[in-house]
């Protein structure tokens, strides 16, 4: 932290310096921060609900500095923030529905649909590379059936998707503890799904923290599967805290894997922290930077 | 590393004290100095290159406590270096072949009734069985058979004081069709049979593979698991970067639990063996 308030300081002053000198340029050059240099085989983002507290140009401004290229589920009214810090939103909320009610249900595909077409053409404006959807939770429908209605619903959207060049992500989320009834809770599921609608433009969203707590088995899983995994997120497991060394995943292995699979996409961390949130999320980072 | 340089330093002392004509016989070195929360162990079976006594005397000396998976021929060896052994072989069938199927439990009974007393006289704390394999039978049919088993050798074990432990494995990679592969159906085992002395053996690398959420797990099963192997995932290699776990985070886990019991290394060296085993070893000294 010190060595960013010192380089903070160290801006002002110039910029004050360059103002007295009227230089009018250099003020708003200096506006913009240095990002700490990323190898970058791993493009990593963030997800912006959990820095509520802060503004998000604030979140911004700080994840360009520290070498993030993203944010995470921001809104469409949002969408352009990022782009001001040189960075995107990587993942879109575009009216795909809600953890407990989505694709798996026909009634909500009219409405999904309708969003989409509206959004997906603004989110390819914007340079948001992917649009997050779900599939709902279970309420007694059996997964065969569910999965249908997913794939009947994502060869309605997969053509637009195409067209724009925004991908579609379903995410997998547990059930065990966080999202109990969600149908989309393992890998198979999901890529029974994807790979049935085949589409290079329709993915899923693989939460590891999630899936460890479902599955484990990550890096073969996450291998095995990659060319149906459009987007990853992150989170301390057990708990969903900092990617510390409390925690059961050993981060960086993971990242090697996925780098390993020659994964093109961004990996954004998803975890609520529990000391200064600007320290641990570029730790996070600075782990994740293999 | 350091106990190169403190062996090298011994020596320097050694021929020193030589020649003012002391005693010249060297003293094993200290072993390291380990924190203690986690005690650790390693299987014998990956190091079968190393002659045993030597095995043992490397081990003593980077702190393990243990050398897993001997046989009772063998479980006097470690003891000659301050170890144990801390899971032994004593006749509980094999990994296909195990206490899931009724015509097996008179012989693993015979030999537990054998080598169990003889566990306690060595110091060896756990025996290791297995579920064997489904071929076909259901789960609850075989978790039937296994209580049934398991509460006949409770006995055995509790007046031994020694602690039978059955092998979670995976059978998605290594070992089809293994029954005792879930968390949860050992555990209904272990709970219907209700032994201090009957336990499960939890294969941190084989149960990475079938469930993870290995921390929550451990933590909520705590009462029902008698010992620990590691081996990284994938690969059941080194506990390195390369891999998916990170082990020092799941001692914690451990130890917050206030588990008594020990975790021996399972994995397979790929670089140099007792180098790899000692980086194991130190990681999961929390």
């Amino acid at each position: 932290m010190n060595r960013k308030l010192s380089r903070r300081h160290w801006i002002e002053t110039t910029a004050a310096a360059a103002g007295a000198l009227s230089l009018p340029g250099v003020l708003n050059a200096q506006a913009l921060p240095t990002p700490t240099p990323r190898k970058g085989n791993i493009k990593q983002s963030v997800a912006r609900w959990c820095y509520q507290k802060m503004a998000l140009d604030d979140l911004c401004r700080a994840g360009a500095e520290m070498g993030l290229k993203a944010i995470d589920l921001l809104g469409v009214n949002e969408w352009d923030v990022p782009r001001k810090y040189g960075l995107i939103c990587a993942m879109g909320y575009a009216g795909g529905g809600d953890i407990g009610s989505a694709l798996n249900r026909l009634e909500n595909h009219d409405k999904i649909v309708q969003a989409f077409t509206e959004n997906i053409p603004l989110a390819a404006k914007m340079g948001v590379v992917n649009v997050i959807t779900f599939s709902g939770v279970r309420k007694g429908m059996p997964d065969d059936q569910g999965a249908d209605n997913c794939i009947v619903g994502l060869n309605r959207l997969k053509k637009f998707a195409e067209d724009h060049g925004v991908t579609i992500c379903m995410e997998l989320l547990n059930s065990k503890l966080n999202h109990p009834d969600y149908m989309c809770d393992h890998t198979a599921w999901g890529v029974d799904v994807v790979r049935a609608v085949n589409s290079p433009h329709v993915k899923l969203l693989y939460d590891i923290y999630h899936m460890q707590i479902m599955e484990g088995d990550l890096v073969r899983t996450i291998q095995t599967n990659i060319d149906w995994i459009g987007h990853f997120h992150t989170g301390g497991v057990p708990g969903r805290h900092e990617l510390d060394n409390t925690q059961e995943v050993q981060w960086d292995g993971v990242m090697r894997g996925i780098v390993a699979s020659k994964f093109q996409g961004y990996v954004a961390h998803e975890f609520i922290p529990v000391r200064d949130p600007m320290t641990s999320l570029r730790q996070a980072v600075d782990l994740c930077d293999v | 590393m350091p106990s190169l340089s403190r062996r090298a330093l011994l020596e320097t002392s050694l021929v020193a004290a030589g020649a003012l004509a002391l005693p010249a016989e060297a003293p094993d070195p200290a072993p390291v100095v380990r924190k203690g929360r986690i005690k650790q162990a390693v299987c014998r079976g990956p190091y079968g290159k190393i002659p045993l006594e030597e095995f043992c005397r490397a081990c003593a000396d980077m702190g393990l406590k243990g050398i897993d998976l001997l046989q009772p021929a063998d479980w006097e060896v470690p003891r000659k270096y301050g170890l144990i052994c801390t899971m032994g072989y004593a006749g509980g069938g094999s990994i296909s072949d195990g206490l899931n199927r009724t015509e097996n439990h008179a012989r693993i009974e015979a030999a537990f009734r054998e080598n169990i007393p003889l566990a306690a006289k060595h110091g060896v704390p756990n025996v290791i069985t297995f579920s064997g394999n489904r071929r076909g039978m259901p789960d609850d049919e075989g978790a039937e058979n296994c209580i049934r088993a398991l509460t006949r050798l409770k006995p055995i074990a509790e007046d031994n004081g020694v602690t039978i432990c059955m092998e979670l494995l995976n059978s998605k990679l290594m070992h089809p069709d293994y029954m005792a592969d879930h968390t949860a159906w050992g555990v209904s085992v272990m709970r219907a049979v209700n032994s201090p002395h009957v336990k499960l053996l939890y294969d941190a690398f084989h149960m990475q593979i079938m469930e993870g959420d290995l921390v929550r797990t451990v933590q909520t099963n705590k009462d029902w698991i008698g010992h620990f192997h590691t081996g990284g995932v994938p690969g059941r290699h080194e506990l390195d970067n390369r891999q998916e776990v990170q082990w020092d985070g799941l001692m914690r886990g451990i130890v917050a639990t206030g588990f008594q019991g020990y975790v021996a290394h399972e994995f397979s060296p790929t670089r140099d063996p007792l180098t790899s085993l000692r980086q194991a070893v130190d990681l999961c000294d929390v």
